[in-house]
């Protein structure tokens, strides 16, 4: 099995894209176990595909619409849409700012 | 007088007004007080019952705790949802409410369902009931663990893969899979959407193929739900069908002795029954866990990005070592530049998969396997494994990936530990009639109940 290896800093953007936060020793951690699956899965190139189709779910199911009217029916009231949250002003949700003035 | 009895006993006795519901209940309550604080197998108890209209028939049942529970705490485990109030209900608890089911109490689970041990929960991990040094299996530990030492006489699990299964096989119950989009995933945190499935684990074969009657079946909140009907699973239990069996060795490389030997014990009896045993071939478990890897990885990445801590939930400081590994696996294979070689490579291959089990299903009706290669295994011992959930996932991940029905059931316990042996039945798409079929005609055939009673009775009143 053909080892891959990761940097330090391809997984720190990669807990920078998933919004995650890391410490040190979690980096290194993290490091060792992604190489270690990644080299795992490597197996997959020794069936041939090239024909082949890609599945995207077991259902066999086609152009599956809502009845009008039926998504409504899950809607959820003022109360039920804040009950589990802290950041509420008024009825909206408070987030960060994401630009400056 | 109701230790170790069926949903279906109970029922009965209700319904004879041996004894009332609220008397059930009370009796579960008082036994999850005595043992849950060894067993851990509940993270939370409803104790709302009183409130509850009891005029109705009411039978208790265990939820894995990654089902929206309205009113009742939901956090699949993780402390980023530990004061998680569902503001509505998913499709499969709501059907058995509106049944006659209440729900007992949300039992413990891998956190995210990540896992096959239930130790990567946040809240401590569910001990084994057969022995408490062992892990009841995973992710649905919590639900197996309750259901082995009757703390609810049912409960419902969910699979991604083998997260029935697997657990139903270490601690000695019955685990039915259902075939995907065979019940609703509403309200199911979610975590691989393409491979989730709910189903129950049962003290008998009758039992799951009640529950499955009534969670089955199109959901309009669910768009991957089947619209074929759903048949009574009950009624044709009592069918004697014969089978066309398939055994392969793929499937037993690897696999412990002992397990190995009840494998052929059950071939002899099947045989014996009137079925037909064939020799088949599939394609090596191992490709599977690859794809399952890799597709699992890449939908928890999408689908754990909602956890942003603003509408609800805490934020993702307090996602645990497991979820993060594989957020970052999936954000991974999901990149520029990789998406091909690993996403699609995956979804290419889950084709050849579910291209091989339909060739398979043209020559035999049901494939027979052991559940898992080895029994239960010590706690804190999947540390030393790399890849520990797959390897003891490895023989149920193939049929989770092709999205076909299976089912676990004991047959018999290792000599030396004396722990419950699982083997299991796959069945065709939608053919859970099939495998619930054949796995009466094994438990009326053999003593296979026993396993179970046995476990129960570990837990007197």
């Amino acid at each position: 099995m053909k080892k891959k290896s990761l940097s330090k800093e391809e997984v720190l953007q990669l807990s920078k894209l998933a919004g995650l936060t890391l410490v040190d020793d979690e980096i290194v951690k993290y490091k060792t176990q992604l190489e270690e699956t990644i080299s795992y899965i490597e197996n997959l190139n020794e069936l041939a595909t090239d024909n082949v189709l890609p599945t995207s779910s077991a259902t066999f199911l086609k152009n599956v619409f809502f009845d009008d009217g039926e998504k409504n029916k899950r809607g959820l009231n003022l109360e039920e849409v804040f009950q589990n949250t802290q950041n509420k002003e008024g009825n909206f949700f408070k987030v960060k700012k994401i630009f400056d003035e | 007088m109701l230790l170790g009895k069926s949903v279906t006993e109970i029922l009965a006795l209700i319904k004879n007004k041996k004894i009332s519901s609220k008397e059930v209940i009370d009796y579960f309550l008082k036994r999850i007080e005595k043992y849950n604080k060894k067993l851990n197998a509940y993270l939370t108890i409803n104790k709302s019952y009183k409130a509850d209209k009891l005029d109705k028939i009411k039978v208790p049942i265990a939820i894995k705790d990654n089902f929206c529970t309205k009113g009742i705490r939901t956090t699949a485990s993780s402390k980023v949802l530990a004061n998680f109030i569902p503001p509505y209900e998913s499709t499969v608890t709501k059907r058995l409410i509106d049944t006659s089911f209440f729900i007992l109490g949300k039992t413990n689970m891998d956190a995210w369902a990540h896992g096959s041990s239930t130790e990567t929960s946040d809240f401590g991990p569910t001990k084994n009931p057969w022995d408490l040094s062992r892990c009841p299996g995973g992710s649905s530990g919590g639900s197996a663990a309750a259901v082995s030492s009757y703390l609810a006489p049912v409960a419902i699990g969910s699979e991604t893969a083998g997260s029935i299964r697997q657990p139903a096989s270490w601690s000695g119950v019955i685990g039915l899979k259902p075939t995907y989009g065979r019940v609703s995933r509403y309200g199911l945190i979610a975590m691989a959407s393409s491979l989730d499935c709910p189903g129950p684990l049962t003290l008998t074969t009758e039992d799951a193929a009640f529950i499955l009657k009534i969670i089955a079946g199109k959901d309009k909140f669910d768009a991957t739900t089947a619209p074929n009907e759903v048949p009574d699973y009950v009624a044709s239990l009592k069918k004697k069908k014969k089978f066309i069996i398939g055994i392969t060795d793929e499937y037993l490389n690897g696999v412990d002795g002992e397990i190995k030997e009840a494998f052929y014990q059950l071939v002899l009896i099947l045989e014996k029954l009137g079925h037909k045993i064939k020799k088949i071939k599939l394609l090596s478990p191992k490709y599977s866990i690859s794809v399952y890897t890799i597709i699992q990885r890449a939908e928890v990445s999408s689908n754990l990005a909602r956890y942003d801590g603003i509408r609800y939930g805490n934020d993702r400081t307090f996602f645990g070592s497991e979820a993060k590994k594989r957020i970052m696996l999936g954000t991974y294979v999901l990149s520029y530049g990789y998406y091909d070689a690993y996403y699609k490579k995956a979804q290419k291959v889950r084709t050849l998969i579910i291209e091989d089990f339909k060739k398979v299903f043209k020559e035999v009706d049901i494939i027979l396997a052991p559940t898992t290669p080895i029994a239960a295994l010590k706690l804190k011992e999947f540390e030393k494994y790399p890849f520990f959930g797959e390897m003891m996932d490895v023989l149920n991940e193939p049929a989770a990936i092709a999205g076909i029905c299976a089912i676990s059931f004991p047959f018999g316990l290792t000599k030396k530990e004396n722990l419950p042996i699982g083997l299991q039945l796959m069945g065709r798409w939608f053919e859970e009639e099939n495998i619930l079929n054949l796995t009466y005609q094994i438990e009326k055939e053999t003593d296979f109940l026993e396993v179970i009673k046995k476990g129960v009775k570990n837990y007197p009143d």
